[in-house]
């Protein structure tokens, strides 16, 4: 606030204010229309019977059971099925960072022939639909290389992130070129100024790239699924929808169990978010961000 | 330090991308590729079965005769119209506000993300009966409500859709741009302010210019996914209902690839997508970086 | 001669070497008489699975040397994909005890089946079990690729309490004919304000089976969708019918989108069309049954309907597949259908169920109308293209009978036309 007093004129202090106020009611506004839904996801999964009144949005406490959570339990190996994702997605995120922070550096500060072909290439792979290639991708883990069944199978296919090498580079290309320049002069590889010079800097976009990343391998079912059927292997996701198909199929209230499911399968994720979700923003450059 | 070296440390680091790219898509599409110029179906290794080479046939009957496939290009282009501006808009806002430093901030990140990381089934489960004919929208808006609702309706399903999609993954794309504007230097803002410069001109001249790599990258992806729509009307409206009026471009080809096993066939809708994703993203990316 | 581009000289290696490998020797011969360890998949459905875990300790018990293992499938729709991918793959398990009637065509066709034909007394067998109903299951090659497992003969359930809110005797419901079922829907509308009855308007090819096709069997007689080629449901009766649903649609006695829960069980709706699954899952609810209805209330006796059946498959990825048949036959001999129609509910699809296990339905009378209902079903057609022609049969009802935009008898030859020529494919 001192450092606004310091500078009087153009942009008086009621605009800022104002602004500010504005940018906290759009925040609001907003969160409302994002919580709501998940809100709505929660009561739905407390609630031995679903009930679209609007009374039914805002249940008494008397009017809520924990017999949708109960079921999963019964029927899910929870413990297993939870180190299993962790195996899963952890494989997926340490392999696709690595691959795409090279890949990223590559594409942003590194001048080699082809360099543009590539990055359109990347763009390409964006593009290709995921069904298209699932069965011949198949055939190849699971025949071809006898990957069935295994964390390896489920893992590979996923390495090949596209977003996160792009990610990586548009953040990389942001980094002024004089500093590695000056590295270079030094006589540093270009391994050590990646290491050394550029990741140090690039702490928002790793977390980004990790949380992008994270929710693939996380939420996906279907890849896994056809990867293994032992059910010793399966990811959490995997088994929360084989047992959301089954009690789709004969229940009574298949909605309360598919929202059950989720909600189990989101808290990990939730929590992860919470935890790392402060390091996304350096405290000392926001210092210089007032709006 | 030669050129030389840096040269050949970019193929170095691109090497393992490379491989993967080969292995997982490159393959697999070339394979689909050549599928789509037979009647080909997927058999088992060792049958003998007959799979004749069609040359373009798949392509003719789909681009000229092929009626369900132009509808789902037509109701991409209106996903796609709702989507992209809305996610571009909506991110940059939301982010910015996020940046600042605000009372609840980590409340605030941390609602905006839950949706992203809610697995796809429990988001649509919950959409599908807040938006259903008796469900709470409905209720609240009483006689404002479409007639016929939201999800059957000709004109308003895929908006709503859209809409999904956007509120799903918005989290994600302000993610992209919170990180970006941790790379806009504050001495920007300073210099800015030093000249008097006001909260929207700052705005206008050093945040939408700095965010303009997050930009390309957003708007790029965002129809990327938005042409690779899949889960939502696969299960929102349940397999592109009303009248295929939500059915999109890779449920088709999933409808014809696997669940009618004609693989040759779906196999063309997929190139035939892909191809037309490439050439809108090369335009918008030459678009919004050049200008 | 197929034409050869740059990809292909290497699969056809692939394929040569495949084939010599098993093709010459009489592989096949051997697979279909080769015992041992074999691996079977269920259906994740819990009571399926409770049944089937008896059934392999029990086979388990009596031959060490050939053990039987399970795994889980899901039973929803990406069943099939999973299927699929695994014929593919080439790792396919012996045995599925989920296969949809209507997949079977495109199993077969990717050499991912095989048939009963190849192992002695195969195919009496299973018409030993069927009668002359096995007909339905056969291939147009004339060979058995399946064996049929249980079904789920589809019915009209009704609330008996809501019947009564609304003023329409609970115990003898006018629902025989379609001007009983639409003044009784009218009633229970107007005096309720909920739905009657309430299918799913998915566009999904398989809803069909759930609310035009166990009306169009029964006012035709038994017919199936495609007979020799030629598209039934093209005829006035068909149309008849089609016109029947949509008086009922039009009327707003049905809603135009799918129920976002369990419609009767929430009792959204008064009806629902089921099949004995229902039994279990309805449990708090008093309701009764009566067939689908049909134009004029045949007698009950003579209604067909629909079979919602899922067979039991070899697949040809299978080492042992004389202990599969061994197996397939254990597990559908009269003993182990007893055991599955006391686990799940479901009716094993065979003849004299209610001769053979009147001691079951005598205790469980709400099974015994289904029991009765499930000697007299209709299959879908055994064609090519089988999912493709539902398709588009479902997408010709969508816009004609459950939105109204296109005259019925209109939209139905337009969709005749289509699948005429997509069965027709098969003969080529």
């Amino acid at each position: 606030m001192a450092v606004k007093a310091r500078k009087p004129g153009f942009s008086p202090r009621l605009v800022r204010v104002l602004g500010q106020v504005l940018g906290f009611a759009a925040l609001c506004l907003g969160a409302f229309l994002f919580l709501f839904p998940f809100y709505y996801m929660v009561v739905g999964a407390l609630q031995e019977r679903p009930d679209p009144s609007i009374a039914g949005a805002f249940p008494g406490p008397d009017e809520l059971s924990l017999v949708n959570f109960q079921q999963i339990n019964e029927r899910v190996p929870l413990l297993q099925a939870l180190l299993n994702s962790l195996i899963y997605t952890g494989g997926v995120i340490l392999g696709t960072l690595t691959i795409g922070i090279l890949a990223g550096y590559a594409l942003s500060r590194l001048r080699w022939r082809g360099r543009e072909l590539v990055f359109n290439i990347v763009l390409l792979t964006l593009i290709v639909p995921f069904q298209l290639l699932m069965i011949p991708m198949y055939v190849m883990v699971v025949r071809t290389w006898g990957l069935g069944d295994t964390y390896l199978g489920m893992i590979l296919p996923f390495l090949v992130n596209s977003t996160a090498v792009f990610v990586f580079r548009q953040f990389f290309l942001q980094i002024p070129e004089e500093m590695l320049d000056a590295a270079r002069i030094d006589g540093a590889g270009e391994l050590r100024i990646l290491t050394q010079i550029v990741l140090p800097l690039s702490r928002p976009a790793i977390l980004t790239a990790g949380l992008i990343t994270f929710i693939g391998p996380w939420n996906e079912f279907l890849w896994p699924f056809l990867v293994t059927k032992q059910q010793e292997l399966q990811p959490l996701a995997v088994a929360l929808a084989n047992y959301i198909s089954t009690v789709a199929a004969s229940t009574a209230n298949p909605f309360g169990a598919i929202l059950a499911g989720a909600v189990v399968l989101a808290i990990p994720a939730v929590a992860l978010f919470v935890i790392f979700q402060r390091y996304f923003v350096q405290s000392e450059t926001s210092a210089g961000l007032k709006e | 330090m030669s050129a030389g070296t840096v040269r050949y440390a970019g193929y170095l680091f691109i090497l393992p991308y490379l491989t993967f790219l080969g292995l997982f898509i490159a393959y697999p599409l070339g394979f689909a590729v050549w599928m789509s110029f037979y009647d080909y179906f997927f058999a088992a290794p060792g049958a003998v079965v007959e799979r004749p080479f069609v040359g373009l046939e798949n392509y003719r009957a789909l681009i000229l005769e092929d009626g369900i496939f132009h509808t789902t290009l037509g109701n991409i282009a209106v996903f796609i119209a709702v989507n992209v501006p809305l996610t571009t808009v909506l991110a940059i806002v939301l982010a910015t506000a996020l940046n600042a430093r605000l009372p609840g901030r980590t409340f605030f990140r941390t609602s905006y993300y839950l949706p992203y990381v809610t697995a796809s089934v429990a988001i649509i489960a919950v959409w599908g009966y807040l938006f259903f004919s008796d469900g709470l929208v409905n209720r609240v808006l009483g006689d404002l409500a479409p007639e016929p609702s939201w999800l059957v309706n000709r004109t308003w399903a895929m908006i709503v859709v859209a809409l999904l999609v956007t509120w799903k993954n918005l989290g994600y794309y302000v993610l992209l741009y919170l990180a970006a504007l941790q790379n806009i230097p504050r001495q920007l803002y300073e210099a800015a302010e030093v000249d008097g410069a006001g909260v929207l001109a700052k705005f206008r001249h050093i945040t939408i210019p700095g965010l303009r790599p997050a930009t390309v990258l957003v708007v790029i992806l965002s129809t990327i996914i938005g042409a690779n729509l899949f889960t939502e009307p696969y299960l929102l409206t349940n397999g592109g209902g009303p009248e295929n009026q939500t059915l999109s471009p890779v449920l088709y080809m999933y409808q014809k690839g696997i669940e009618q096993a004609d693989a040759g066939y779906a196999a063309a809708i997929g190139v035939t997508l892909s191809i037309g994703v490439l050439t809108i993203a090369a335009v918008q990316r030459f678009a919004l970086e050049r200008d | 001669m197929v034409k050869r581009v740059g990809a292909i000289p290497v699969w056809a290696v692939v394929a040569v070497v495949a084939l010599s490998a098993c093709g010459d020797g009489g592989g096949a011969s051997d697979a279909t008489s080769a015992t041992g360890p074999i691996d079977v998949w269920l259906s994740n459905n819990e009571q399926e699975i409770a049944w089937g875990e008896k059934i392999i300790e029990q086979w388990n018990r009596e031959n060490p040397d050939q053990e039987v293992s399970y795994q889980e499938i899901p039973a929803g729709e990406s069943s099939e994909a999973v299927i699929q991918a695994a014929i593919t793959a080439g790792n396919a398990p012996c045995l599925i005890w989920n296969v949809a009637p209507a997949a079977v065509p495109q199993f077969q066709r990717a050499g991912g089946l095989v048939a009963l034909d190849s192992f002695e007394g195969g195919v009496d067998y299973a018409r030993e079990r069927l009668g002359g109903r096995l007909d339905q299951y056969v291939s147009p090659d004339g060979q058995l690729y399946q064996m049929p497992w249980k079904s789920n003969p589809v019915m009209i359930i009704y609330n008996k309490e809501l019947f009564e809110q609304a003023g329409i005797d609970p115990e003898n419901p006018p629902l025989a004919t379609y001007e009983e079922f639409f003044r009784t829907a009218q009633t229970l509308n107007e005096e309720l304000g909920i739905a009657a009855i309430w299918p799913s308007a998915d566009q999904t090819f398989f809803q069909a089976w759930f609310d035009y096709y166990p009306t169009f069997i029964a006012a035709s007689g038994g017919e199936q969708l495609v007979e020799n080629g030629e598209a039934q449901f093209n005829s006035d009766v068909g149309v008849q019918v089609g016109e029947f649903w949509r008086s009922l649609y039009d009327a707003g006695l049905i809603p135009r989108e799918s129920a976002p829960g369990d419609a009767f069980g929430e009792e959204q709706s008064a009806m629902s069309i089921v099949g004995p699954w229902a039994v279990a899952v309805y449990e708090d609810i008093d309701w009764g049954v009566v067939p689908v209805p049909t134009p004029e209330g045949t007698p009950s006796e003579e209604i067909y309907t629909f079979s919602d059946a899922k067979s039991t498959a070899i697949f040809t990825a299978c080492e042992n597949q004389r202990t599969a048949f061994e197996f397939m036959k254990f597990a559908t001999s009269e003993e182990a259908d007893r055991m599955l129609l006391e686990e799940t509910g479901q009716m094993p699809l065979r003849d004299g169920l209610m001769e053979i296990y009147g001691d079951y339905f005598d205790q469980n009378p709400l099974y015994a109308t289904f029991a009765e209902q499930a000697e007299r079903t209709v299959e879908v057609p055994n064609v090519e293209n089988s999912i493709e022609m539902w398709q588009r049969f479902r997408d010709a009802y969508t816009t004609a009978v459950i939105f109204g935009r296109e005259p019925v008898s209109e939209a139905f030859s337009a969709a005749a036309r289509d699948i005429e020529e997509l069965v027709g494919k098969s003969g080529q």
